[in-house]
């Protein structure tokens, strides 16, 4: 029975426009990421001067970047980078988001009122520049523009999940629960928790096309992987000075970068589609 | 009315208590000492005690709140630890490059969404409308630094038709001036004009179905005159929602425009000061540009109020 809803969610998931387009991207870019060392031709660090700035041939399918580098393999390998960026810091959102809006919507009073006045302190600040002020205060590199995304993603969250336990504590289940001698912490797992999903999941996915431009958009200004690791965002900002005489270090990890985030796009639109079958109407 | 805005603005004094609270912390996030952290190792022991006390980190950290909030509320957000000019002091001398590109990307994203947006929701599900929701589609996923490459490529590198980084006040000179920010608005204003684009068309095809269009059809008026005189009307009134909470992508997407395209704005002075590891210039760039964002956004709830009675009863 489980198994035939999961293959009516996955069929009305690609009944989406362009949802099977976004799914085979995502899923290409997914097994690129884990077999990054499998298929890459070449290696992504090693620099090779002789052959620096060679146009796209055979050879280098996407041409090499200043030090010789294949750009293809570094846009390969810098899927890894794009997707643990995308994944991590919504994560870390989602995580946050949720246990501050069930505690603000479960407690409600004084609670409420203080955890919805930070989210809003958090929601009022710029996203960009909040990331990139907390990105230079906890310093230039992977881990901190994952907490820095992290938190700026945390009030979305934490606004959806407080209005859906809103209305999810006035259900007569709940009473039921709390009258049987439920704990809190039970009932918020058991009875809340579960019925808050849908929409989380809808966010999330949408989310994490937009995660992963943020974090190119911070390693394009050079606060988040740094050289010589590939990142698209760093690549292309490495790209920049040699627009003349060789675009495609800008436009091969830009590309990528643009697939990656429509195919993600595409597929968020699907699971909406999905779970919530009103808004294809 | 009055009533309206002074809800709104009682609402937004626990925000901003929270949001100059979150700015002067951010100082204290710094891994370690953020004095060694500013000056590193360049600088003797001296100099590095003269700025802990100048800063007030002898102080207990509640001290030093109380003691910086008071200087913010005179004006005083601090100054600079490489130049000691005073934030509103750099902050005044790069306002105006930041507003003249927010206002012509703003310009542009109006002259191409507006159209578009009208366009693709008349003709529905046609070629038109394709090409609209595509371009958004576009507009929406496409990494503002890998258009504004684009642009310097095609327009710059190859073309030579336009300045790729030099800027030039429009009010010294406008010819120099409009050349020298065509690109960059492009750049800014291409993403506005994708949501603008977006909302407006689901807006007016909401307003279409409406029985009052309906009405104005029935009594015989051309298509045109329905959308000019009946629907526009009301459909741009979520527009106008979301061009004010516009306000902080337009800051976010200034950084990374005046950045590339060398542009002396607010923007450029945030990365610069990032890179400088100038926490103090930081935070107090980061506060102007937050507290300009709570009041476009209070800004946009009153016109809101103004332009739809039914949220001022609210």
């Amino acid at each position: 029975m489980i198994g035939r809803q999961r293959w009516l969610f996955v069929r009305r998931a690609l009944s989406a426009r362009f949802a099977l387009f976004g799914g085979i991207v995502v899923l290409g870019v997914m097994l690129m990421a884990l077999c990054a060392p499998i298929i890459s031709p070449y290696d992504p660090i090693k620099q090779d001067l002789g052959a620096a700035l060679a146009t796209p041939s055979v050879v280098h399918l996407l041409g090499t970047d200043n030090n010789g580098r294949d750009v293809l393999t570094r846009v390969i390998w810098g899927t890894r980078i794009s997707l643990i960026a995308g994944l991590t810091s919504v994560a870390i959102g989602v995580i946050a988001g949720c246990v501050l809006g069930l505690a603000a919507g479960y407690w409600g009073g004084p609670i409420d009122d203080l955890l919805m006045r930070l989210v809003d302190a958090v929601l009022s600040f710029p996203a960009l520049v909040l990331a990139l002020a907390l990105g230079a205060v906890l310093g230039a590199g992977l881990g901190g523009v994952l907490v820095a995304l992290g938190v700026v993603y945390t009030p979305t969250f934490a606004r959806l999940m407080r209005g859906q336990v809103l209305t999810i504590r006035t259900r007569e289940y709940v009473h039921a629960a709390r009258l049987l001698g439920g704990q809190d912490w039970w009932i918020l797992a058991r009875h809340v928790l579960p019925n808050t999903a849908t929409p989380i999941v809808v966010q999330a996915s949408l989310s994490i096309g937009f995660a992963i431009l943020a974090e190119a958009s911070l390693s394009f200004l050079g606060l988040g992987v740094q050289p010589p690791d590939p990142a698209w965002g760093s690549m292309i900002n490495a790209g920049r000075g040699y627009l003349q005489q060789a675009p495609w270090m800008v436009f091969g990890p830009g590309a990528a970068l643009f697939l990656t985030v429509l195919a993600l796009n595409f597929v968020g639109d699907g699971i909406r589609d999905a779970l919530d079958p009103r808004t294809r109407f | 009315m009055g009533r309206l805005i002074l809800r709104r603005l009682l609402a937004t004094v626990p925000v901003l208590v929270l949001v100059t609270l979150g700015v002067f912390l951010l100082i204290h996030l710094v891994p370690g000492d953020p004095v060694e952290a500013m000056l590193g190792e360049s600088q003797d022991a001296v100099a590095k005690e003269t700025l802990r006390r100048e800063l007030g980190f002898d102080q207990p950290l509640y001290v030093q709140y109380v003691t910086w909030m008071g200087h913010v509320v005179q004006g005083d957000l601090g100054r600079s630890v490489r130049t000691h000019q005073t934030v509103l002091d750099n902050v005044s001398h790069r306002i105006r490059p930041t507003l003249e590109l927010a206002v012509f990307a703003m310009l542009i994203s109006l002259c191409v969404a507006i159209p578009l947006g009208i366009v693709t929701a008349t003709h529905r599900n046609s070629a038109i409308d394709s090409f609209g929701t595509s371009f958004a589609l576009f507009g929406i996923c496409m990494p503002n630094f890998v258009i504004a490459l684009l642009l310097i490529f095609v327009f710059g590198v190859t073309l030579h038709w336009l300045p790729i980084s030099t800027f030039t006040d429009p009010f010294d000179d406008p010819v120099a001036g409009v050349r020298s920010l065509t690109l960059p608005a492009i750049t800014l204003g291409l993403a506005l004009s994708a949501v603008i684009t977006r909302t407006l068309r689901s807006s007016l095809l909401e307003t279409l179905s409406d029985d009052y269009v309906r009405t104005a059809r029935a009594k015989g008026l051309g298509d045109w005159a329905v959308v000019r005189s009946h629907a526009l009307k009301n459909a741009l009134i979520p527009v106008v929602t979301v061009l004010g909470l516009q306000f902080g992508t337009l800051i976010g997407g200034a950084v990374i425009t005046e950045y590339i395209f060398a542009l002396p704005g607010v923007g450029r002075l945030v990365v610069d000061a990032v890179f400088a590891r100038d926490y103090p210039l930081v935070q107090g760039v980061v506060l102007l540009i937050t507290v300009g964002f709570i009041a476009s956004n209070l800004l946009v709830d009153v016109l809101y109020g103004w332009l739809d009675p039914r949220i001022r009863y609210a």
